[in-house]
């Protein structure tokens, strides 16, 4: 293997050589990072909101022109919520004040004691007179569901406070690590007037009406309450039998219209269409980034493909001598696909530097996430690779030079 | 000598169509991916109301209690509480001033044949038309006295307008928003600021505009809820009234000034607006009063979002990777001309000449990388406008990206070239000529 | 050493048949410097290409060194090549990236050679042509004659039976034409058999052998003492003294 001589006659021949190299090194880091970002996202929008059979649910919001006062709000949604629970296909509906992904709702700071200064987490906090963990099919994994008599429902002009709630896994974690959560007290607000709330269950999850990637996208609360007399309307979230959803949806609608004596508008939105809506920019993000990386691929490869072409042409002469000289087909492969290993090979120790730089500035910049070691590693091999293929064809028809060119002149 | 050069160029891409194409695509590709990105950067981050946006104010208070305040953390208001609206409407500051909400509220049309539905408005202060140039169609804002008592008038967009009354003018007609009467006293012409930078706290920052507007007396009349964000730091009253009395913000105000010179003049108000307040028992933690002009404002609320921030850097990297790639394309299609630079050099050229020659030939390859450059980035867009109506708003090319996209193509190439030519005019005359 | 019979080389291009060599028969013995003239196209190119195992031919046989030629691979030739024979150029044909010793090293890496038998070699072989202190140099910093003196120190250092040099003095003064034909000649008085292609007419006279080509057949002339006699095919009239 002649290593030495084909360095040296590298460094004395650099231009061509450094931008092969750069390319490899520019495509090396932006790859890296951006497959990385894909797999980061995707998985984001993989997570499982914990509700179960997502493609049956479907929320509806009602909103009654004439709502006459508190009393007469409250009986309407309960009426409401009767007219649906009567429609053929629905399973179970509950009157409920957000959804999870839908990217609208409440938070609420929690804390284990009042004398906090700080907050302990931020959750998500949703409320509804009915079972949420019997429509969503949540998992129970400490403690129960709320009993009948612990639901209230709340008139939004008095100063009636919930107190009990159910936590998510993720959160009982986070304000009692290694402990079960089951008859602990938690506290809305810290100071005098947080709300003291006991925990009587924990459901292994349930994802944020924002569902972000944190872990703050798994704390959440629910308290077992209506709260009525503000917003002149309501939002109900239904599950169906499965695969009956759209049929529901109208029939749900019709029964709705057919029961009010005033007009009502509605909306229905199925919780595909939440998901589908919180993470389509990040899908488009990694579509973007999945071609600009098939792309940068196949740039790299036209140049290095390109570069080693020209060399062939360049040095026809001097390959003639070396076979002349006694080089064998093999030999001359060897050498270019040697020169081009060491090639590739500085654009990869270059491509690993800048794509930690690159990382860093993303990190520092942008909040996106440490880049793992293994996306240039990965990435280091698929260049090498392609640097070897790309090589082959140029490398080929070098080989076929014959050695007679050597006595032909100039 | 440059349109000799530039038909020297033309028919040079004519000779090796293979390297042509790779180096043209090449290069356009590299030109339509910066130049999508940047289209989009350029349309979310171009300033929506130029005239004005260093005059138009947006103050933030911390409203929040003192115990549990870390001095120096991130200010956790986006809004201001309606107590705060109310005094600052008061405070004759600036030249105009307004308070608004966003409000969702269903309409009932006056024929019978359209349902009722649930429009998206906002319920500001009378200022708020002429300080955001709202264009008028018909009628004109309402009054100031209506603006005080909160009457209820209602101006409606020219879609909703369309939508219920056709051609007709419905300004004087009466429709149920809310379920209660209003009386329509103007139709504004289509008025979509992008962003909508007036109200960029809760629902989409960019999109279709408001479909109505009621005086702000007239929503906190009617006690309608806000359709947007509210932040409690401490517990409040219950109740509409409770929240009217509290420290939740859900309001967002805007300052207008004669001159962006007033602004110290803006601070130091609102930083006593602040220490009189405190007198009171509100804003204890007497952290920093913020004021913020419009583009500091969208920059604050993240307007061009950390996506679109890291797809315009990542095309960036991709055109520096194909002017890479199209530098070792030019030194090849270059570096076999050796032998024509040697005979043009014999017959008189300078290496001035050559030079020109040379950066000509690579400006014309940028030219046609722009061309095809900009025929992707057309595609480019409107496969990303696919995603959503919101980003189809701003994922749209203008004239000046148009422009721009040529200008950076031929900037590109010639970038690319320089190396190839500079090599390419140190030929040596006699070497080319005796190897013949 | 080396023995051609009967052979031929035809080159086809498109519909155009041409005949470089035809019937040619040679022979050259250990120890020999044969010249080799003849007008340009005569296919004297043909002859050292086939000679050098850089072509094929058509028909006929090639014994070199007692290994019939016929049938072999290119590998096979390549490696006869490398082991056997040594190359001088017209042109020199000196790689200009590489330095001397690296120039003078490219034949014995694809012999195989460890580093220090190669080390050896090289110096041993820039040291006969009087170029040992400029090892580190690069062809470019030298002038015409030095460049070929180390050509033929590559060609030297893989210890070749038969050096073919093709037109070596071509490119060269007068002077340096001079000082190559000497070093050639020392070479040959070693024990290495040269063939050498060459139209200058001072330097066919110079050697003991001369084979004249034309129309790709041979004219073998020898010289016996001050004169030389005709031997081979086109031996009729052509005596020169």
């Amino acid at each position: 293997m002649e290593i030495r001589p084909i360095l040296s006659a590298l460094l004395r021949n650099k231009t061509g050589a450094i931008l092969v190299a750069l390319q490899v090194a520019l495509s090396l880091a932006i790859l890296a990072n951006a497959l990385h970002i894909v797999s980061e996202r995707r998985h984001a929008a993989a997570r499982p909101s914990g509700v179960a059979d997502e493609q049956s649910v479907f929320s509806v919001s009602v909103r009654n022109l004439s709502s006459g006062g508190p009393e007469q709000q409250l009986a309407t949604q309960k009426r409401e919520a009767e007219v649906m629970r009567a429609v053929p296909g629905v399973v179970a509906v509950a009157n409920v004040n957000q959804i999870p992904l839908s990217q609208s709702g409440w938070n609420n700071s929690v804390a284990v004691d009042r004398k906090q200064v700080d907050e302990t987490a931020p959750s998500s906090f949703y409320f509804s007179p009915d079972s949420l963990v019997k429509v969503w099919g949540l998992k129970l994994v400490e403690g129960r569901d709320f009993l009948p008599s612990e639901y209230m429902d709340i008139d939004a002009n008095t100063n009636v406070t919930p107190r009990h709630v159910i936590v998510t896994k993720a959160l009982a974690e986070k304000m009692w690590p290694g402990v079960p959560a089951t008859g602990k007290n938690m506290y809305f607000g810290t100071g005098e007037d947080a709300i003291e709330v006991r925990v009587v269950g924990v459901v292994e999850r349930l994802q944020t009406q924002s569902a972000q990637v944190t872990a703050r996208g798994e704390y959440s609360s629910i308290a077992p309450m209506r709260m009525y007399g503000g917003y002149p309307g309501a939002l109900y979230t239904i599950r169906a039998e499965p695969g009956q959803r759209e049929r529901v949806i109208r029939d749900v609608e019709a029964a709705l219209r057919k029961a009010s004596p005033t007009p009502v508008i509605l909306e229905s939105t199925t919780l595909d269409k939440h998901r589908a809506d919180r993470y389509r920019a990040d899908l488009a993000l990694s579509w973007m980034l999945v071609t600009v990386s098939v792309l940068l691929l196949l740039i790299t490869a036209s140049g290095i493909v390109g570069m080693a072409s020209l060399w062939v042409t360049q040095r026809r002469k001097q390959i003639g001598v070396r076979r002349a000289l006694g080089a064998r087909r093999a030999d001359i492969l060897r050498y270019f696909v040697t020169e081009n290993f060491m090639i590739t090979s500085a654009g990869v120790f270059g491509g690993v530097l800048l794509g930690v730089a690159l990382n860093q500035l993303l990190v520092s910049k942008l909040e996106m996430a440490r880049l793992p070691l293994g996306y240039l590693a990965g990435g280091s091999l698929v260049f090498w690779m392609l640097g070897v293929i790309a090589v082959y064809g140029p490398a080929w028809r070098a080989a076929s030079t014959s050695p007679a060119l050597a006595t032909r002149s100039a | 000598m440059f349109s000799y050069y530039f038909k020297l160029g033309l028919r040079s891409l004519r000779r090796n169509p293979a390297l042509t194409a790779l180096m043209v695509l090449t290069l356009a590709i590299g030109v339509a991916a910066s130049v999508s990105t940047l289209t989009i950067l350029h349309m979310m981050s171009g300033d929506p109301i130029p005239h004005k946006s260093d005059r138009l104010f947006v103050p933030i208070f911390d409203v929040a209690p003192a115990d549990n305040y870390n001095p120096g953390e991130k200010l956790r208001e986006n809004q201001v509480s309606y107590l705060d609206v109310m005094n600052l409407l008061k405070s004759g500051q600036g030249v105009r001033r307004t308070g608004l909400y966003g409000i969702a509220a269903p309409i009932e049309p006056p024929r019978k044949d359209l349902p009722a539905f649930s429009a998206q408005g906002v319920a500001p202060t009378r200022d708020f038309f002429a300080m955001f140039d709202v264009p008028f169609l018909r009628g004109q804002a309402w009054s100031v006295q209506d603006d005080e008592r909160g009457a209820d008038v209602v101006v409606l967009s020219r879609d909703i307008a369309e939508k219920l009354f056709g051609e007709a003018n419905p300004v004087g007609q009466r429709i149920n928003v809310m379920g209660f009467p209003f009386t329509i006293v103007g139709v504004t012409d289509k008025w979509t600021p992008q962003p909508r930078y007036y109200k960029l706290v809760g629902g989409e920052q960019f999109g279709k505009g408001e479909e109505f507007f009621i005086p702000l007396a007239s929503a906190i009349r009617h006690e309608t809820t806000h359709n947007g964000g509210m932040n409690c730091s401490e517990r409040s009253d219950p109740g509409f009234q409770g929240t009217l009395r509290s420290n939740c913000t859900w309001l967002q105000f805007w300052f207008e000034t004669a001159s962006s010179g007033e602004r110290a003049q803006l601070q130091s108000y609102i930083d006593n607006y602040a220490s009189e307040q405190r007198k009171l028992g509100r804003m204890k933690r007497a952290a920093p009063n913020k004021l913020f002009n419009v583009t500091e404002w969208m920059e604050e609320r993240e307007v061009v979002g950390k996506d679109t921030k890291l797809s315009a850097w990542l095309a960036f990297g991709f055109l520096l990777l194909c002017l890479v790639n199209t530098i070792g394309l030019l030194l090849a299609k270059f570096s076999v001309r050796a032998a024509e630079v040697g005979i043009r050099r014999a017959l008189g050229a300078s290496r001035r000449e050559i030079f020109r020659q040379f950066l000509i030939e690579s400006a014309v390859v940028g030219l046609a990388g722009g061309v095809l450059g900009l025929v992707l980035a057309f595609g480019a867009l409107a496969l990303i406008a696919m995603q959503s109506s919101e980003v189809a708003v701003v994922a749209h090319m203008d004239l000046t990206m148009l422009a721009f996209t040529f200008a950076m193509s031929v900037f590109a190439a010639v970038l690319a070239g320089l190396l190839p030519t500079w090599r390419a005019c140190q030929v040596t005359p006699a070497i080319q000529l005796k190897s013949q | 050493m080396l023995r051609m019979t009967n052979l031929s080389k035809v080159y086809r291009t498109h519909m155009i048949e041409t005949h470089a060599l035809r019937g040619f028969e040679i022979q050259v013995n250990k120890g020999e410097f044969v010249t080799v003239t003849g007008p340009s196209g005569s296919g004297k190119t043909s002859f050292l290409n086939i000679a050098g195992l850089l072509e094929e031919f058509t028909s006929g046989e090639y014994v070199l060194d007692g290994v019939n030629v016929k049938g072999m691979n290119d590998d096979a030739r390549s490696r006869l090549r490398n082991e056997k024979l040594g190359f001088i150029f017209q042109g020199f044909n000196l790689i200009p990236d590489l330095s001397l010793f690296d120039n003078v090293d490219v034949p014995l890496r694809y012999r195989g050679f460890n580093a220090a038998e190669r080390k050896e070699r090289i110096e041993d072989a820039l040291a006969k042509v009087g170029l040992a202190s400029r090892m580190k140099h690069f062809p470019a910093e030298l002038s015409g004659g030095q460049q070929q003196r180390v050509a033929i120190a590559r060609a030297l250092a893989g210890s070749p039976k038969l050096l073919l040099a093709d037109e070596p003095t071509g490119n060269l003064d007068t002077q340096m034409a001079r000082g190559v034909m000497e070093l050639l000649e020392e070479i040959n008085a070693a024990g290495t058999t040269i063939l050498m292609v060459t139209h200058d007419p001072e330097l066919a006279v110079r050697t003991t052998r001369n084979v004249h080509i034309i129309d790709g057949q041979v004219s073998d002339l020898v010289r016996k003492g001050p004169t030389l006699a005709a031997v081979g095919s086109n031996a009729a009239g052509a005596t020169v003294a």
